[in-house]
């Protein structure tokens, strides 16, 4: 089948080109699901979904237009109209397609097991899962959960030489826990897990990890006080605090939309020197892994932050032409939209201390399991509240705390990034240790 | 295609749902003066839901052939018995309603379709070029024209036969300004159900670009107010983000059951006397409101929810599902936003009822407070109705009349005290009529509104 996707793109790339284009891009994928969900600590559904969708990309000299279609009769259709659309559009000098380039697969994205997983297995599995979260505690409720089996295929292919093809499974894991004793409730953990393979899938870790956090943070009371001091994040917290903001600034399309605070700062400080953070869309057992782009360019190693030093911009083959930078395979997004930019499987390098060495240093302080509140990407001004937060005392995690909000500076954060933890955990496609950052104001009302 | 899911579901052995989707969008964006995106997106499919020993199970597909949809009913059919054994809350039966059948049509007089991409082009590009030379100091700005046209079939084993046809079109504008190192952000939107006239109908192009731009530019320069409870004034956007955020989803039925803070409350007192809040698939006192719809994706009929009557709280909102668990009718809200996502409860239009008040009266009667309009993009509300919204601007009140302009507010609490405190009710009504839509696993296009009011919040001006 992936062979045949390819075969359709390479047939709407001649038809686009038919219809008038003088180049074309046509990227197929085509996927099978089947899943089972949960809610209110009971299985709520099981559910299969069939879907296939091509996005032609057609350019009459440097005028694009973009259609999509989810059937494969409509293929035809859909590039006259593209055409259509870029005949009618205004151009843009920096609309460029990529060159073919050859393609090293990326071993172990698709499991052949795969192709038997029925219904009933991913029933069994999310069962499990009830099962262990009950084995483990009485007290913990999955309020959300879902197990889900997928098995896809995408492909490329351009006027230009650009071929691409490759399939993929994964089974995917997620859980939304709360413990419950009596009248306390404790916060919600989340948690996520994903194997590419059917003799890997183990759900027991993640509902244990979601089960045991959640069950950390019952008896949560009110924080009592407020400082301004050291604030160690958990991975969790990282993500949306720190991580969405770099890959705001990273990200080449906000440089040339005038939106980056990091335009210009190729080659500056913009963290502490400990930071180095990359980009790896060939990482072995990555969510994201792939060995090619939405654009078919070939996936390869990035690092974005090295020494905290800025030492690239995220492109795909537009920025980079506009920016006359190196384009670095980070065009992102489905069949039904153009090429935008985004990362693959993302780490933040770990450091050489434990997590409880960072937190041994703390004569009072804050750990936090999750952020939620408003975060600033132009300032960088942060503000809300900490979830499964525990107040530190003298270089000791000493109760859970609720209701505390905190406070700062997210690039104030990164500069002063006094520590990164050797243990990471993997969130999706995001691989990230523990931070401490100084200098947070922490409300404990 | 009618016929043909009406025979196949007239042949199940087990409640089954099919639904047929043929869905057109279109988005053209501008920004900075370059044509971003210029697409045509059609999605066509089927979504089966079947409910088998007291269970639902679900299948989508894009192959139509009559042996691509029955495989998907197949597939429906197993994944419900699977799921079976294991279920702990079984479906005991499906509320009874008139179920729909027949067509029903959009209302729109003058049709997307009629107007060609040149002109949509032409006006989204003279929009943005009006936006970027406005003043040196927008240093980005967008335009963006959407469309959203779908063609349904739904049909059901005991009786709905609809063939429903819906138009949403949208139109977005942001501009960011930017001096001696500050920076803000100005946008504006407008949505309907409707055809291209209706678009523009409430609030023209060049009232969204010239609100834009004296948002962007003005907050620039605009003070941070103290925080704390303050006297507001709250304008029809706002009250419909109230409405929808923070109660609509309390009284949702499946969030009821998860624990809502509704849960229980029925006939009890959770507002103010002058507070009557519905939620509808009409559109009334104003048409053309964005979540407009007939017949809901379970082919009930959509009329207008009481959810709270002078501040005592009514009905919550339901499909067929928790209807029959309650013991009341059901009120059309299931919705599937395209064909492979599985109807839930959703809002359609939700809104307070205009009071008695002239709206010059309710400001005369504030001495000191703020006036607060719309939603400044940031915010969250919880099943407990706690929220913390983003407001898009706020303006000082000084002895019945409106002035400075601030920026960086917040408004935070529990929106049941918000109503609870809610002294006065204008005469005037407004649909929000934006671009937005609603986010519950799947997205949905609702609409919100309602007279200005005026009430007690807490408010905060944002960090830094």
């Amino acid at each position: 089948m992936t062979q045949a996707i390819l075969e359709f793109c390479r047939a709407g790339v001649k038809e686009s080109l038919r219809f008038g284009a003088t180049d074309a891009e046509v990227y197929g994928q085509s996927a099978e699901t089947t899943s089972a969900a949960i809610e209110k600590h009971d299985l709520l559904m099981a559910r299969t979904q069939q879907e296939t969708a091509f996005g032609i990309r057609a350019f009459v000299g440097d005028r694009i237009g973009f259609a999509s279609t989810n059937d494969v009769a409509d293929l035809e259709r859909a590039c006259r109209e593209a055409v259509a659309l870029a005949k009618a559009s205004p151009g843009d000098p920096r609309n460029v397609l990529p060159h073919g380039e050859p393609i090293v697969p990326v071993e172990g994205l698709y499991d052949p097991a795969s192709a038997g997983y029925t219904t009933d297995r991913a029933v069994e599995q999310a069962i499990e899962m009830l099962r262990v979260a009950e084995s483990i505690d009485r007290r913990v409720v999955i309020g959300d959960g879902e197990f889900a089996a997928r098995r896809g295929e995408r492909a490329v292919a351009n006027s230009r030489d650009a071929a691409a093809a490759e399939r993929t499974s994964l089974f995917l894991c997620s859980v939304l826990a709360t413990a419950k004793d009596g009248d306390r409730v404790s916060n919600m953990d989340y948690q996520f897990g994903a194997t590419r393979r059917v003799d890997e899938i183990d759900v027991e870790p993640i509902v244990r990890r979601a089960s045991q956090n959640t069950l950390d943070s019952l008896g949560a009371e009110p924080c009592g006080s407020s400082f301004r001091g050291s604030v160690v994040l958990s991975p969790q917290a990282v993500e949306p605090l720190l991580v969405a903001l770099i890959l705001h600034h990273a990200n080449a399309r906000n440089v040339l939309r005038r939106q980056s605070r990091w335009d210009g700062s190729l080659g500056r400080k913009v963290a502490a020197s400990t930071l180095f953070v990359v980009d790896d869309g060939r990482r072995p057992g990555g969510v994201a892994a792939s060995a090619f782009d939405r654009e078919g360019v070939p996936h390869e190693p990035v690092t974005i932050v090295e020494r905290g030093v800025l030492a690239s911009f995220l492109h795909n083959s537009y920025s980079a032409a506009a920016l006359t930078q190196k384009n670095t395979a980070h065009a992102a997004g489905s069949a039904q939209s153009v090429p935008a930019i985004g990362p693959t499987n993302l780490t933040v390098l770990p450091g050489a201390a434990s997590k409880d060495d960072l937190i041994a240093e703390i004569r009072q302080g804050l750990l936090v399991t999750r952020f939620s509140g408003n975060v600033d990407p132009v300032s960088g001004d942060f503000s809300g509240v900490a979830k499964g937060a525990h107040l530190i005392e003298n270089g000791r995690v000493c109760r859970p705390v609720s209701g505390t909000l905190i406070a700062g500076n997210v690039f104030e954060c990164l500069e002063g990034l006094s520590g990164i933890s050797r243990e990471q955990e993997t969130i999706v496609n995001l691989t990230l240790p523990h931070l401490r950052v100084e200098d947070v104001s922490v409300t404990g009302n | 295609m009618q016929k043909l899911l009406d025979r196949i579901a007239s042949e199940a052995d087990d409640w089954t749902e099919l639904r047929f989707q043929a869905r057109q969008a279109r988005t053209l964006t501008i920004r900075n003066g370059l044509l971003e995106a210029s697409t045509s997106i059609r999605l066509t499919g089927v979504g089966v839901r079947v409910l088998a020993l007291g269970v639902f199970g679900f299948a989508s597909t894009t192959d139509l052939t009559e042996k691509g949809i029955r495989s998907a009913v197949a597939a429906a059919r197993a994944a419900a018995r699977t799921s079976a054994p294991a279920k702990r809350d079984r479906v005991e039966k499906l509320a009874d309603a008139t179920l729909a059948r027949g067509v029903f049509p959009v209302d729109a007089s003058d049709p997307l379709d009629a107007h060609p991409l040149e002109e949509k082009l032409a006006l989204t590009a003279s929009v943005e070029e009006r936006l970027r030379s406005a003043s040196p100091k927008i240093v980005s700005s967008t335009a963006t024209y959407d469309e959203i046209q779908d063609e349904k079939i739904l049909v059901t084993s005991d009786g709905a036969s609809a063939h429903i046809f819906d138009s949403k079109p949208s139109f977005r504008v942001i501009a960011v300004a930017r001096e001696a190192g500050k920076q803000s952000m100005g946008y504006e939107t407008v949505g309907v159900t409707g055809g291209w006239s209706d678009l523009f109908a409430h609030r023209t192009a060049d009232d969204l670009v010239e609100q834009a731009l004296r948002l962007a530019v003005d907050q620039l320069s605009a003070p941070q107010p103290e925080g704390g409870v303050a006297t507001v004034v709250l304008d029809p956007a706002l009250v419909g983000l109230l409405c929808h955020e923070a109660i609509g989803h309390t009284v949702e039925a499946d969030i009821v059951l998860g624990g809502a803070v509704t849960g229980g409350r029925i006939g009890q007192r959770v507002a103010s006397e002058f507070v009557t809040m519905c939620d509808s698939g009409l559109s009334p006192y104003d048409s053309h409101a964005v979540g407009t719809l007939p017949v809901d994706d379970e082919g009930v009929a959509t009329g207008r929810t009481v959810i709270i009557e002078h501040g005592v709280l009514r009905s919550y909102l339901h499909n067929r599902e928790t209807a029959a668990l309650y013991g009341v009718a059901p009120t059309g809200n299931a919705r599937a936003f395209v064909y492979s996502d599985n109807p839930i409860i959703r809002m359609r239009n939700t809104y307070i009822e205009p009071g008695e008040k002239e709206v010059a009266a309710l400001f005369a009667g504030v001495r000191r407070g703020y006036y607060l309009k719309g939603f400044g993009m940031s915010g969250e509300a919880d099943s407990n109705a706690e929220f913390m919204f983003g407001v898009r601007e706020a303006r000082r009140i000084v002895d019945g009349r409106v002035g400075e302009l601030v920026r960086g507010v917040t408004i935070s609490g529990n929106a049941f005290a918000v109503l609870r405190s809610v002294d006065a009710v204008a005469n005037d009504f407004a649909w929000e009529k934006g671009a937005g839509s609603c986010g519950k696993g799947q997205a949905a296009k609702v609409d919100a509104g309602g007279p200005h009011i005026c009430c007690t919040v807490t408010m905060g001006g944002r960090q830094g």
